[in-house]
């Protein structure tokens, strides 16, 4: 298993480099001079003031070389200074970071609390109300264009109801707990601040339905189709035939056995999640890793980009290798190989 | 109820214990108002890259900065021409003529200690050495003294040359000299590299301004808390809020129910849906904005507009008028040329009298004396970007239809921003459709712009007698007759036609009506947070 684990790590180093040299090639390609893009405008039309610029980014330096600096300082563990905001991509990326993590946590929690039970219940009810109605829910959630479907929903729920509040990850009237991870969830329990608590899981609920309204899609239809599977297996018309109870057999026999592919492709999507999300984001001002990611691309960043190329690639390698992982638990039949 | 795996009772529970634990999440109450003495702001501050004063280059910062900061003299809303003393109380020519003196009033920083001559020249000492965009602007001071505590001598390379606008931008906001040192700050001549001060200065300020900063979260909110010890008087508010709100949807959204007390990003479509709204009102200011068209020289890009009467028939082919009232709401003006109605020499009169205006014979004319009667074709380059509210893409649709009616077929070329920025700033574009908005209040800093730097980005040579009439302009000490050089200047430029003004955009702020004074000003900073009142 040890040896399974460190040759699956060494293939994933592997791939986050040939990510990053795939994209680094790709935004050279891109005509625009993010020196131009950074600067003044009159520093911008002062060649001296560009080159000095260019300079200290290293931007005239032939690829290979800037490439060779980059990986340098990754392996150091230093992620660059990025050209839009001037301070180092680490600290961009630890500022931004933790909000997306806490939304798409949630989200996923929530896609999965909804999305499982319904796509069970869909498949043991095949082609009743139950069936049609969460068919219809899987549908709206992929199909509907994630920037409509939170503005429709802030409008609705705060503009006119009043149900939730506004825009942000706290009011502007709070006072933010210290930092300790930059989970506002955590950090307020962690100091008993019980009312900023409060404030920061009600700003993230209507974020977390608009993001988690696109994986529900899936998870429903994963587990409709896989349960669909496992029903139809011998073993279960055995264990209808010993007398089992209808829910022994569904959750005890059948959904286990459903589980796999749900896994995989829920791993999938919550590692999508993690990488961001600009249109809600956008909406609900979240000041995550999705909108700087999406800033960073249109001003040319490169050190932005390619870190950020770097931690996307890490994270789908690895919740891939945790799903991988996860089989053997699931399945007994894989460690018996 | 036992056939089916789940009953329906059950499922019936499920959905109910389900809905009542997310409804357990969102508040009891949600707090709208009751919070008095806070300004709330929504604007959008993403372009916000620091708050230090010396590295100040993009839009939105000056808001702030000019909240925490005082500089020596400022600029009073509506009024970009004559100074008003700030922190000097009075300045004139030195008895020797050499340098300009400046009496500085009795002031205190927030700190609470006093604001000394001392700390005018470590400030502008570090702007200069510094040497980032703000460096620029101040490149006509030689060299600063001290005379005594309270009096300080700028000397200056041209003494001519007007200063004083530069020096009410907020990036010469006065610093508290110990204050930064301590946070490792120098104004010595290797501060480019020396200055550490900029990433404490993000977060707090060192100013003398109606407020101080104490907090910046990126891309959330900037927290202003109000000076103790301003030298204006006690400003109306306590606390003030600048709360990033990157969607304009979502600012109607707060300001209807009251989050915020103002909205900055609004579009025309928008606002019009709050006309028979009780609780807010529209305030506009005529901004020192423009968007224009820029025409190229270079025979190699385009032989036709290489021809002056081919670039004065595009003058005359357009419909001014229907950019304002068909795209703009009617909330628009427009200048005679490259330099913004509001400074002196320019004015709606002399738009009307030397600026181009739709006169289709007049173009019809001009493209035969080019030796072009069936017209010609040229191509227009443009961000995807939108300037209250209207975007490149439909003003260059709109000029499309306007020229096609003299025979002047315009090929649309939209661009990515950074791309285009890289295409214009190295004099490759043909023509191009951008914005121009000044880093601060400069009398002569347009006209400079277009004989300087905008004129190589057209592959231009401007000729030596508008080059001196520019710097004549600008150091000319008598007002009416600068005011006839600038008309003058306007002339020649509306006749060379090389730099075609769109529209002026009126900045529309939605104010709620608790806030009883809410001064927007186009001198950089967009509102005087220090004379809002609710």
């Amino acid at each position: 298993m040890t040896r399974y684990v460190v040759s699956r790590l060494i293939t994933a180093f592997a791939l986050v480099l040939f990510a990053t040299l795939v994209v680094f090639l790709i935004a050279n390609t891109v005509p625009g001079d993010p020196a131009l893009a950074a600067l003044g405008d009159e520093q911008a039309s002062d060649p001296a003031a560009v080159a000095a610029f260019r300079a200290i980014y290293g931007l005239d330096l032939p690829l290979w070389e800037q490439y060779w600096r980059f990986l340098q300082r990754l392996l150091q563990g230093d992620l660059g200074v990025s050209i839009a905001t001037r301070r180092p991509v680490l600290d961009d990326i630890v500022d931004y970071a933790p909000a997306t993590l806490e939304l798409a946590t949630i989200a996923f929690f929530l896609s999965l609390a909804v999305g499982l039970p319904l796509g069970i219940l869909a498949a043991v009810r095949r082609d009743s109300w139950v069936d049609h109605a969460a068919r219809f829910v899987a549908l709206v959630g992929v199909s509907a264009p994630t920037f409509w479907l939170a503005f429709v929903v802030l409008a609705i729920f705060y503009g006119h109801l009043d149900w939730a509040p506004g825009t942000g990850r706290l009011d502007p009237i709070a006072f933010p707990p210290d930092r300790i991870t930059g989970l506002l969830l955590i950090d307020t329990a962690l100091v008993g601040d019980w009312e900023t608590f409060h404030d920061a899981a009600a700003h993230l609920v209507l974020p977390s339905i608009v993001l988690a309204a696109s994986t529900l899609g899936l998870i429903t239809r994963t587990t409709r189709a896989a349960m669909l599977e496992a029903l139809s297996q011998d073993y279960v018309r055995v264990a209808r035939a010993k007398g089992l109870l209808a829910r022994v057999v569904v959750t005890g026999h059948a959904l286990p056995n459903a589980m796999l592919p749900v896994v995989t492709l829920g791993g999938l999507a919550y590692a999508n999640l993690l990488t961001g999300a600009v249109m809600t984001e956008t909406v609900f001002a979240w000041p995550g890793l999705g909108r700087y990611t999406f800033r960073s691309a249109v001003a040319v960043d490169f050190p932005a980009i390619m870190a950020i190329t770097a931690i996307v690639a890490a994270i789908f390698v690895l919740v891939n290798l945790l799903v991988d992982l996860s089989y053997a638990l699931l399945d007994p039949r894989v460690v018996r190989k | 109820m036992v056939n089916g795996w789940i009953g329906r009772r059950e499922l019936a529970k499920l959905i109910g214990v389900g809905g009542a634990a997310i409804a357990a999440g969102l508040p009891a109450t949600v707090h709208a108002q009751g919070r008095r003495g806070t300004l709330v702001l929504g604007i959008d501050i993403s372009d916000t890259i620091s708050l230090d004063p010396a590295r100040m280059a993009q839009y939105t910062p000056p808001m702030t900065l000019n909240a925490a900061y005082s500089s020596l003299v400022a600029f009073n809303a509506g009024n970009y021409v004559d100074l008003v003393p700030a922190l000097a109380e009075s300045w004139q020519r030195a008895p020797d003529d050499k340098a300009l003196r400046f009496k500085l009033r009795e002031a205190k920083f927030a700190s609470g200690n006093p604001v000394t001559a001392d700390d005018v020249k470590w400030t502008l000492d570090r702007v200069k050495n510094l040497k980032g965009q703000p460096a620029l602007y101040i490149l006509n001071i030689e060299r600063i003294e001290v005379v005594d505590p309270r009096t300080v001598d700028l000397f200056l390379k041209e003494q001519r040359e007007p200063v004083l606008g530069a020096l009410a931008s907020s990036t010469n906001g006065i610093l508290e000299r110990a204050l930064v040192e301590k946070h490792g700050g120098t104004s010595a001549a290797d501060a480019n590299v020396a200055d550490k001060a900029t990433a404490w200065l993000d977060t707090n300020s060192a100013g003398a301004g109606a407020y101080r900063l104490v907090n910046w979260e990126r891309n959330v909110q900037i927290q202003l808390v109000r000076n103790p010890h301003y030298w204006g008087g006690k400003p109306a508010y306590d606390r003030i809020l600048i709360r990033h709100m990157s969607e304009s949807a979502t600012q109607l959204l707060a300001i209807q129910r009251g989050d915020i007390d103002a909205a900055f990003n609004l579009i025309p479509e928008q606002i019009a849906t709050l006309k028979d709204n009780k609780d807010v009102r529209t305030e506009g200011l005529v901004s020192l904005d423009f968007v224009y068209m820029a025409l190229t020289h270079s025979p190699e890009l385009n032989k036709a507009l290489a021809v002056q009467e081919a670039r004065q028939a595009i003058g005359y082919a357009i419909d001014y008028d229907g950019i304002r009232d068909s795209l703009l709401g009617g909330v628009a003006t427009r200048s005679a040329s490259f330099f913004p109605i509001g400074m002196l020499g320019s004015t709606e009169k002399v738009t009307k009298e030397i600026g181009f205006r739709e006169d289709l014979d007049r173009s019809r004319a001009l493209l035969k004396k080019a030796g072009l009667p069936d017209g010609f074709e040229f191509e227009v380059s443009y961000g995807n970007a939108a300037v209250s509210g209207l975007s490149y893409g439909v003003l260059a649709q709109k000029l499309q239809a306007d020229l096609a009616r003299v025979g002047i077929r315009l090929k649309l070329n939209p661009m990515d921003q950074v791309n285009l920025r890289t295409q214009y700033t190295t004099g490759k574009s043909t023509s191009v459709l951008t914005f121009w908005n000044p880093a601060g209040v400069r009398q002569f800093s347009w006209a400079t712009a277009t004989v300087e730097r905008v004129s190589k980005r057209l592959n231009w040579t401007p000729p030596a007698d508008l080059v001196k009439l520019v710097r004549d302009a600008t150091l000319e000490e008598d007002k009416a007759k600068q005011e006839a050089l600038w008309i003058e200047y306007q002339k020649r430029m509306v006749d060379h036609a090389n730099l075609i003004i769109l529209f002026q955009p009126i900045y529309q702020t939605v104010v709620r009506n608790t806030v009883s004074n809410f001064p927007l000003t186009a001198a950089g900073y967009q509102v005087e947070l220090e004379n809002a009142r609710p």
